[in-house]
C-alpha cells in the first residue's frame, strides 16, 4: 500500500500542479480538457472570495477577473488553508499592488 | 406514495434560504454540508427541522477519501460528530481528492480508475467508516477531465468500492448527465452496471452550457435531460429518496417548489 499511495500521491500533485499552479501537462491528459478544468477551478475560487470579500471584488470593479487568476496563479491555495485566509491573502495582494501604483505616478 | 422509500423528496439546506427551506411543501428531509456547521450546536432552522421530525442528512465535501494522502481523521470526527447532532440514519462524501502535494483543489476532482487508486480508496474508506457510528454513501462525481490509462468501468470501480467497503451509493444524476455529455460516458451503461440495491439516495441539481461544456453549477434550472436520466433509474430501483441540490442564483419559493414537484412527479410515475 505504501508504494500504491506513493504512486497515486505524484499522479495527483502533479495534476493539481498542472491545474493550480502552471506545472506542465501529467502525461496522458487532453490539454483542452485541462484547460478547461483549470480555469472552472479558477472560477470557483474567483466566486467564493467575490463571496467572502464583496468589497474587494467591487473595488477592482471589471479588472476583478483578471486581477484574480494573477493572484491564483502566484498562490495557489495550499492544503488545509481556509477559504476566508484566501480571501483575506486577496484583499492584501490589491491593497499592495495599489500602494505599488501609487508610489510609481 | 407510490415509487418512493423512505425518505421521500429532499432539498439542500443552505442558510440563504433556511427560511425558504422551513416552509416549501413537500420537503420530506434535507442534507447539510457537514463543513459549514459546528459540531456542538445547530443553526435554529435546523434544530427546527429536527423538532418536526424532518431527517437531516451530512454531506461532507472534504475527506479527500479518493486522496493518496491517509485519511484526515479530525475531518472525520468533525462528520460522526455533526451526525450525532442531527441524529442522522447516515452521512456521505464524494468519490474523489481535494488535496495533493501540498495544494486544495477547491473542488472535487476524480481519482483515477486504476487497481492501485481503488486499494488506496477502499483502505480510506474503511479507516473512516472505523469512527463513523452511522453507514456512509459516496457519490459519483462529475468530472471535466478522463484520466489516462483507466483499467476499470466507472461502474465496476463503484461496484467494487461498494463490495469492499459496504458503503452505500448516492448516485448524483446530474453528474451522470454531465459525464455523459463532457466526457462521452454512457450514463445507462453506467446504471445497468451499478449494484442499485446499495442506492442510499439520488441527487438532482442544474447547470449550464458554456462554450460547449456542461458546468454542473447547482445555480441553473434542473435540466430535462437530467429529469430524464432520473426516470431511467427510477425504471431500475425505487430510490429511497432524491435531493435537489441549489447553491447559488437561488430562485423564488415557487420556482423551487416546481423543481421539487417535477422531481416528485418523476419517482411517482
Amino acid at each position: 500500500m505504501t508504494g500504491a499511495r506513493e504512486r497515486l500521491a505524484a499522479q495527483q500533485s502533479a495534476l493539481l500542479h498542472a491545474l493550480l499552479a502552471g506545472g506542465p501537462a501529467p502525461a496522458g491528459f487532453d490539454e483542452a480538457a485541462l484547460r478547461v478544468e483549470a480555469d472552472a477551478l479558477l472560477a470557483k475560487r474567483r466566486r467564493v472570495v467575490a463571496t467572502i470579500t464583496p468589497e474587494t471584488a467591487q473595488a477592482c470593479g471589471a479588472e476583478f477577473a483578471a486581477l484574480f487568476a494573477e493572484y491564483a496563479r502566484a498562490n495557489p491555495r495550499r492544503a488545509g488553508s481556509r477559504a476566508r485566509e484566501d480571501a483575506a491573502a486577496f484583499t492584501a495582494f490589491i491593497a499592495a499592488r495599489e500602494r505599488r501604483w501609487w508610489r510609481r505616478r | 406514495m407510490g415509487g418512493m422509500g423512505e425518505l421521500g423528496i429532499g432539498i439542500g439546506w443552505r442558510s440563504e434560504i433556511d427560511l425558504t427551506v422551513e416552509r416549501l411543501p413537500g420537503v420530506d428531509f434535507v442534507e447539510v454540508v457537514a463543513e459549514n456547521l459546528h459540531r456542538d450546536h445547530l443553526p435554529d432552522s435546523i434544530a427546527v427541522l429536527r423538532e418536526r421530525g424532518t431527517p437531516v442528512l451530512p454531506h461532507a465535501v472534504s475527506l479527500s477519501l479518493g486522496g493518496a494522502d491517509p485519511v484526515d481523521m479530525d475531518r472525520v470526527e468533525h462528520l460522526a460528530a455533526v451526525a450525532r447532532l442531527t441524529d442522522a440514519p447516515l452521512v456521505s462524501d464524494h468519490v474523489c481528492f481535494v488535496r495533493a502535494g501540498g495544494l486544495d483543489s477547491g473542488h472535487l476532482m476524480p481519482v483515477p480508475r486504476t487497481r492501485e487508486a481503488l486499494d488506496v480508496l477502499v483502505a480510506n474508506v474503511l479507516a473512516a467508516q472505523s469512527v463513523l457510528e452511522v453507514p456512509l454513501a459516496l457519490e459519483n462525481i462529475a468530472a471535466l477531465l478522463s484520466w489516462p490509462d483507466a483499467e476499470l468501468t466507472e461502474a465496476r470501480f463503484l461496484t467494487e468500492l461498494t463490495e469492499r467497503t459496504g458503503c452505500g451509493l448516492l448516485i448524483d444524476v446530474a453528474n451522470m448527465w454531465a459525464n455523459a455529455r463532457n466526457l462521452g460516458e454512457d450514463p445507462e451503461a453506467l446504471l445497468d452496471g451499478l449494484p442499485l440495491e446499495r442506492l442510499a439516495y439520488v441527487h438532482v441539481a442544474g447547470g449550464v452550457v458554456r462554450d460547449g461544456v456542461y458546468h454542473d453549477t447547482h445555480a441553473h434550472p434542473v435540466p430535462q435531460e437530467v429529469l430524464d436520466l432520473l426516470g431511467l433509474l427510477c425504471d431500475r430501483v425505487s430510490p429511497p429518496g432524491v435531493l435537489l441540490e441549489r447553491d447559488d442564483h437561488y430562485p423564488s419559493d415557487s420556482a423551487l417548489a416546481a423543481e421539487l414537484e417535477a422531481i416528485r412527479a418523476v419517482v411517482r410515475r
